[in-house]
């Protein structure tokens, strides 16, 4: 099914910009967190990669050419809002996916569903929010798709239940599906998402491996000799990305080659010098936050 | 495999790296010995529930060092040949880690390299002083 790519992407809503601008990669097999705050414009983009909304421009691509009925059969998708019909039981659901979809597999269907523990003869409007989220996850799954599309798929889960979603998309994974998916639980996304973009405003405002970023995104620390010390050059530094004063202390967020930034300070002759790293939750942050939530960061340890 | 890793995807050292650390430190105690199987990629991703490519990054990276070797097919191994010198290069990699973390903090606070080396020599006395 090879790459999905996003290019220029944007979508507005009469004056509302939902999606500005948005460009980025979804390699074959990989697992693809979609960070942002609410309103950031996931599930805009989303709607745009399923056809559901009309691109205002921009295209989105499946191995370089546009998604047509066929391509769409191999993608399932599971939307954050229940799209059950509560007067159905889930048996009948399931009924509906099998003469809906070719591919979809009966026995992995009844055998999701009993692990979450639901019962197949209730209407789904007697399950909880939780259970019916885990009924879409399950009758997504059971389609055998090459492309899983999850928006939120573990809201009002139980601890026990989130982990199973997610061993879930990791054994999509391994299988060899492409799966994309958001959450507001960044800690899931780190151990499940081997690339995320960050979406903020509807623009793109980070993108990348995980491994990567931590890799790379670091702050580094110096005490400086005395509070009106100048910092040559260092503020035009590609590396960092932002400097915060306070007194003596100076923190620089880098964006690759800290130990490099860290030898900058020492030849400016600061002292206390440190290279603090960054989780994926200071990471998100630093790339959707105004300029002072790089301290902010630091002082919560 | 007998050993249960652990990983914490919330920290900031990424998590093919723990993985990595975890099985040289497991190597290096003997508590995987040479020749002994390693779970599949996608049997360890589920039990840690992280990414099976960052599970497979792991591997290759630990298969480059040296410390494990993977046979088409049949799956990863720690490796056999010359099994004292893989458990002594684990060893050597995850003690250079930490010595390295130590003398990084030591000269950060201000320490110059003659006191840094007369720490780590009483350091040395300290822990060899009786037999070894």
């Amino acid at each position: 099914m090879s790459t999905i790519s996003i290019k220029n992407l944007r979508k507005t809503y009469g004056p509302y910009m939902a999606v500005d601008d948005l460009s980025f990669e979804i390699p074959e097999a990989c697992v693809f967190g979609l960070l942002g705050p609410n309103g950031a414009g996931k599930t805009t983009t989303f709607k745009c990669m399923l056809g559901l909304a009309r691109p205002t421009s921009g295209t989105v691509l499946y191995g370089g050419l546009p998604l047509v009925p066929a391509t769409q059969q191999h993608i399932a998708y599971v939307p954050e809002r229940s799209v059950l019909y509560d007067w159905m039981t889930v048996a009948e659901h399931v009924e509906m996916q099998r003469r809906a979809y070719a591919k979809f597999s009966v026995p992995k269907a009844n055998e999701l569903l009993r692990q979450f523990g639901i019962d197949q003869r209730k209407k789904t409007r007697a399950l909880s929010k939780g259970m019916r989220t885990a009924t879409m996850v399950a009758l997504a799954i059971a389609r055998e798709a090459d492309i899983l599309i999850f928006d939120e798929p573990t809201s009002g889960l139980d601890p026990i239940n989130q982990r199973h979603v997610l061993n879930l998309i990791i054994n999509e994974s391994a299988r060899g599906a492409t799966v994309i998916f958001s959450s507001h639980q960044i800690g899931q996304v780190e151990r499940a998402a081997e690339r995320i973009a960050v979406v903020d405003r509807g623009r793109l405002a980070l993108e990348g491996s995980v491994d990567d970023l931590k890799s790379d995104r670091k702050i580094v620390e110096a005490i400086l000799p005395s509070e009106t010390f100048a910092l040559n050059g260092l503020a035009g530094d590609p590396r960092i990305t932002r400097i915060d004063r306070n007194g003596r202390i100076v923190r620089a967020l880098t964006s690759h080659d800290a130990q490099d930034v860290l030898a900058r300070f020492e030849a400016l002759g600061a002292s206390g010098l440190r290279i603090v790293d960054l989780n994926l939750e200071d990471i998100f942050l630093c790339a959707v936050s105004p300029a002072d939530a790089t301290a902010d960061v630091v002082e919560g340890r | 495999m007998p050993v249960v890793l652990t990983v914490d995807p919330r920290s900031g050292v990424p998590i093919y790296l723990q993985v990595i650390d975890q099985i040289k430190r497991s190597v290096a105690l003997g508590v995987l010995a040479a020749g002994e199987q390693l779970p599949t990629v996608k049997q360890l991703a589920l039990d840690l529930t992280i990414n099976p490519n960052t599970v497979a990054k792991a591997y290759r990276e630990l298969e480059r060092d040296g410390v494990i070797e993977t046979a088409p097919g049949r799956g990863s191994f720690v490796r056999s040949n010359g099994s004292i010198e893989t458990t002594k290069t684990a060893a050597t990699d995850v003690a250079r880690d930490a010595i390295e973390a130590a003398i990084r903090e030591a000269k950060s606070i201000g320490l110059l390299a003659d006191e840094i080396r007369s720490l780590t020599s009483a350091a040395i006395e300290k822990w060899f002083r009786e037999g070894a």
